[in-house]
């Protein structure tokens, strides 16, 4: 138990961490701008209680914020993944019973599993989260295209540290 | 009573999530009220930190073009020095001269946090309320505008830049002073919109627009940017342009925070205009 709340915790500051000091300042064409911090919501293990998912999704959400000066903006779009997330998890289950202590992975669940697990995910966390900081419709398909482009490149990176960190054994 | 608790316990989780909920939207939307309160202090304070350190690394990739920049800079200033004038008569550089009345100050200060990919970006800033900056200041890089200070702490600030969707600066045609408006539409960082050019105006390519003096933040003559592509309305009175960026947003290493040493006196006056108004 003391493990996972561990690797956990170094998972919450690496990602933000990362997410400030490096994937931030990327710079491509003002349309993409990942957000792969939420990897950390993505990868937290099945059995988390919801109320522990939404209260760090939360946590993930402000102090990221408080980096980007942007108070409330990503804590609401973490909250409302976090809280998303068990609909999610039951409407694709298996019906094979989920390991405890273990996460959500490519490994376990396959490629299939994974990949409608954190499309799904991810698309709510950024449409919330563009729509949100932009308020207004004027702008509306501009700002499609950001939430489009920009979940694909939050993926690609998903995806490239699932294959990266939890090798698939063949 | 024992239906409500048995009501509350079974559906707390929506509870909780309506909560966090509104308790993040409140703070985004009402977070201009928060701009001074302790929980910015304490957090630019440890974000502030952080960012120092990064930004150390990443200022050696930049010195290059610092230089460029602190080189013209050093041009104009030399030119602009007595030496460089033909002097007719040695009394007219009199410095305590009651005609010219020093107005603006500058302080240079490190960019240590920048964005330009989001809708709204912001720049912090490693000076603060310590070395004497407020709010509603204007930063310049040389002569090109970068933003305008929103909330400050004591060793750090931050800098809403032009690439915002709350950022409208007052500019004007160079070449026959018409006022317009810029604003950033997103998307593009290098590329804003020139709105609300009478029609008479004859637009060109190249066309410089400067800031307009009009407002408390910029002084005149401020280097905007130049027209990149028009359009002729036929039905609007108004035509539309837009503008590619003199500022280099990407890049911003060392900025210059303006100190407007006569704000208060201009605040007074507007304050005594109102109350006369009534």
């Amino acid at each position: 138990m003391t493990i996972i709340f561990l690797k956990n915790t170094g998972r919450f500051i690496f990602l933000i961490l990362f997410q400030v000091l490096i994937l931030n300042n990327i710079q491509l064409n003002g349309y993409i701008s990942p957000y792969f911090y939420i990897y950390f919501i993505l990868l937290l293990p099945f059995e988390t209680p919801r109320w522990l998912l939404l209260l760090s999704a939360f946590l993930l959400g402000i102090s990221l914020d408080v980096f980007t000066n942007t108070i409330g903006l990503n804590a609401s779009a973490c909250v409302l993944m976090a809280f998303v997330r068990p609909f999610v998890i039951s409407s694709i289950s298996t019906g094979t019973e989920f390991m405890i202590g273990h996460s959500p992975s490519l490994k376990n669940q396959g490629l299939k599993w994974f990949a409608y697990y954190s499309v799904i995910l991810v698309l709510v966390h950024h449409f919330s989260l563009f729509y949100l900081e932009i308020f207004r419709f004027k702008e509306f398909f501009q700002t499609l295209i950001r939430v489009l482009l920009s979940s694909l490149f939050t993926l690609l990176l998903v995806f490239i540290a699932e294959y990266l960190f939890y090798p698939t054994k063949e | 009573m024992h239906y409500l608790f048995y009501f509350l316990r079974k559906r707390y989780i929506y509870f909780l999530f309506l909560v966090l909920e509104t308790l993040s939207l409140i703070l985004f939307f009402n977070y201009n009220d928060y701009q001074n309160s302790a929980l910015t202090y304490v957090s630019n304070g440890i974000t502030g930190s952080v960012l120092n350190v990064s930004s150390d690394v990443s200022e050696y990739f930049s010195l290059k073009r610092v230089n460029r920049i602190l080189a013209e800079d050093n041009a104009k200033l030399h030119s602009n020095r007595s030496e460089a004038f033909y002097k007719a008569d040695t009394d007219s550089f009199y410095h305590k001269d009651t005609l010219y009345k020093l107005e603006y100050r500058y302080i240079s200060a490190k960019v240590i946090n920048n964005s330009t990919n989001k809708r709204n970006n912001f720049i912090m800033l490693n000076k603060g309320h310590n070395q004497g900056i407020e709010n509603h200041m204007g930063v310049i890089m040389g002569n090109r505008i970068v933003g305008q200070v929103v909330s400050i702490s004591n060793h750090f600030c931050w800098v809403m830049s032009l690439l915002n969707k709350d950022s409208k600066i007052s500019g004007k045609f160079k070449k026959n002073n018409q006022l317009v408006n810029i604003e950033w539409s997103g998307g593009n960082y290098q590329i804003g919109e020139v709105k609300e050019i009478p029609k008479h105006v004859v637009i060109h390519i190249g066309d410089t627009i400067i800031t307009s003096g009009n407002s408390d933040i910029f002084p005149e003559g401020l280097l905007i940017g130049t027209i990149d592509h028009f359009t002729i309305a036929q039905e609007e009175n108004f035509n539309y342009a837009t503008i590619r960026f003199s500022t280099d947003f990407n890049s911003l290493s060392f900025v210059e925070v303006l100190i407007d040493l006569m704000r208060q006196e201009k605040e007074n006056l507007k304050k005594s205009f109102k109350s006369s108004e009534r």
